[in-house]
């Protein structure tokens, strides 16, 4: 008797279920493709304007002046204006989502979620572009009102991140009620079965215990601080400026990209590849903060019985 | 149609109703013949779809002559133009300044019965130029200054000569907040102080408060831009962008409110955009003299300059709808220029922009 080699249930060849399975890998396929080109392109024009004369990298990474018609080419003031609108979207979006979360997971009765969550929803949907009308037209005036008009100036970054702010706080929101949510039950009623309070339990048991999630919900919220556009190119400011005054005005990385892409700029000057070498550190950025977010979750995952 | 018929034909001939309950025919073969049927009515189905490319609209052999819209009476030497009786796509793009007045005459153009699309851009002189004179893709560029012979040499290489078409002109308004109380004129030194080397409002005039001057430009794209570093740098565009507390943008609105929100801000646009803000922002005199009709039409304004269309007679003869509202906008655009915020051409240069037109058109109608 053969002894059988093959699986017990041999695969009869169905043709259409091979072309289907190539066709999905395909598509597979061109997601990494795209991905792999959008990096070749960048590096190949970041290359075009590092070669040129008047960039050095020491210039471009250390300079305080951002002016490159002039031949001013350091990038401090576009990364300084990110981080702090990233840094204060982050101030407010942070807290009041790991609240949201707490409150939403810990606390809140079915049908208040069911009311909460499609809320959050509408708010992540209203387009950026609107935000930043928001920022110019709402917050911009309130932070005059509240500061005064000789502290806040007409284009500030203070009112482009709190904006900012509102716009991730769905994203950290619903990350972190869902970090919080995969803590399994038997910690939270050992926790109360030594006394202790649902707010207690909270902070000090449930939250420890989510806290992979939660820093990978911080790090992809920062990510996506850092490449917003619409909102800092309205009211941010339009001139590059190295400032930690959060009422100035100042340009963004993405701001600057926009402002000058919009404009015509002639192929092959040092001008048109200075946007390739923003969008690498931006890329670059933001990849380094997924790899460190997914490095963490990976990490520090405990795996629970 | 005849595919159409041919495909019924086949499908009744296959339609086995007709066959009787008693004659004995195998259960394969009917399944076969309705596997068939399926198979024709998904033909039927998918052929019908394919209908539309048979269809045949009105023939493309009697196109309408191009030149009916050219009426017998003459409106300052061009003839009259019928909007109703133009077809066709009109690309524009160029400068912010001449924007506001475009707009309208492509506003009016349309108004009087012109439904065709005309688009018109805002993106800067030197943005329009390229895309006139480089990538070949607007039919008429918008300026706020006389265009380089460097853009004309482009132009000759995608074969255009460029026709320029002098429109009006714009008194560029130097303003400041309605809240400022200090700065009511200042001097061509002064105004390069401004705007480049001081830091404090007192570094140019000691009776100025000692805060940040908040300079709001218009970017490098701009023509506006290249203008004011001609005329009060003397051709050199660093000392504006190395300017302390500036902010650049093609967008002159971004430049009104910048300038709305502090009375230590100044700026510099076409009077246009002025004239809409009026309430909320000043214009400074330059030199003494004020900016406002008379001064400008008598030459002493300092900072007029002139406002420009640039087309290419291929293109006008071409397609005539370009011609068509070169027309129009010459013929009307005193009538509309000052309601723009704009001082019109002086008449000599209107009328050398008739010519250039007729020239262009020579022969055609």
């Amino acid at each position: 008797m053969k002894s059988i080699q093959t699986h017990p249930f041999n695969k009869k060849l169905r043709i259409h279920e091979a072309f289907i399975e190539g066709a999905l890998f395909l598509f597979a396929l061109l997601s990494i493709a795209i991905t792999v080109s959008i990096v070749v392109i960048l590096l190949r024009e970041s290359l075009l304007f590092f070669e040129s004369d008047e960039v050095t990298i020491s210039g471009f990474l250390f300079g305080t002046k951002w002016q490159p018609m002039i031949g001013y080419f350091g990038i401090l003031p576009l990364l300084n204006a990110t981080l702090m609108t990233s840094l204060i979207a982050m101030i407010v979006a942070l807290p009041l989502g790991l609240a949201v979360g707490i409150y939403l997971s810990e606390y809140a009765d079915e049908q208040l979620k069911s009311v909460v969550k499609p809320v959050l929803e509408v708010l992540a949907g209203i387009p950026s572009i609107v935000y930043g009308y928001f920022a110019l037209t709402f917050m911009t005036p309130l932070l005059r009102s509240l500061f005064g008009d000789d502290v806040v100036q007409m284009y500030n970054m203070m009112s482009a991140g709190i904006v900012m702010g509102i716009l991730i706080l769905p994203l950290v929101a619903t990350m972190a009620e869902d970090a919080i949510a995969a803590v399994p039950v038997e910690l939270r009623l050992a926790s109360y079965a030594l006394g202790a309070t649902t707010l207690e339990t909270s902070i000090k048991v449930v939250v420890p215990a989510a806290l992979s999630g939660l820093s990978a919900t911080f790090l992809l919220g920062l990510s996506r601080a850092i490449g917003e556009t619409m909102i800092v190119a309205l009211a941010a400011g339009a001139g590059p400026k190295l400032t930690f005054n959060f009422f100035e005005g100042a340009e963004t990385i993405t701001g600057y990209i926009v402002r000058i892409s919009g404009g015509d700029v002639s192929y092959n000057s040092v001008d048109y590849t200075s946007i390739f070498a923003l969008g690498l550190i931006l890329f670059l950025m933001t990849f380094t903060l997924n790899m460190i977010s997914r490095e963490i979750s990976a990490r520090y995952q405990t795996e629970y019985e | 149609m005849d595919f159409l018929v041919f495909l019924i034909s086949l499908s009744h001939f296959l339609n086995t109703s007709h066959l009787h309950s008693r004659q004995i025919i195998s259960k394969e073969l009917i399944v076969r013949r309705k596997h068939m049927k399926k198979t024709v009515l998904m033909l039927m189905i998918v052929s019908a779809l394919f209908l539309p490319l048979f269809a045949q609209g009105k023939s493309d052999a009697q196109e309408s002559d191009p030149f009916s819209w050219i009426e017998d009476q003459m409106i300052n030497g061009l003839p009259g133009v019928n909007p109703i009786k133009v077809t066709g796509t009109i690309v524009t793009a160029g400068s912010s300044t001449v924007f506001p007045l475009s707009e309208r005459m492509a506003e009016r153009f349309t108004e009087e019965g012109y439904n065709g699309t005309i688009t018109v851009d805002s993106i800067g002189s030197g943005a329009g130029f390229e895309r006139f004179t480089v990538a070949g893709e607007t039919d008429i560029s918008n300026a706020s200054r006389p265009i380089k012979s460097k853009e004309i040499d482009q132009a000759k290489k995608i074969g255009r000569n460029p026709i320029e078409f002098k429109v009006g002109t714009d008194a560029l308004a130097v303003t400041v907040s309605a809240e400022n109380t200090f700065v009511k004129d200042v001097t061509m030194e002064e105004l390069a102080m401004i705007f480049g080397s001081a830091t404090y409002w007192s570094d140019v005039r000691s009776t100025w408060p000692r805060q940040q001057i908040q300079r709001f430009i218009p970017g490098t794209d701009s023509g506006t831009f290249d203008y004011f570093s001609e005329e009060v740098f003397d051709k050199d565009p660093a000392p504006m962008l190395n300017a302390s507390n500036v902010q650049l943008s093609e967008d002159d609105n971004i430049l009104v409110q910048g300038i709305e929100g502090s009375p230590y801000a100044i700026g510099y646009f076409g009077y246009a955009y002025y004239v809409e803000n009026k309430d909320k922002l000043n214009v400074l005199a330059i030199e003494g003299v004020e900016a406002n009709e008379e001064n400008v039409n008598a030459g002493l304004y300092p900072l007029a300059r002139p406002l420009f269309l640039y087309s290419d007679a291929a293109i006008m003869r071409e397609k005539p709808q370009v011609a068509a509202f070169i027309a129009f906008y010459l013929a009307y655009v005193n009538e509309e220029v000052t309601r723009v915020g704009y001082f019109p051409a002086d008449d000599a240069a209107l009328a050398k922009s008739r010519q250039g037109w007729l020239d262009a058109m020579e022969g055609l109608y």
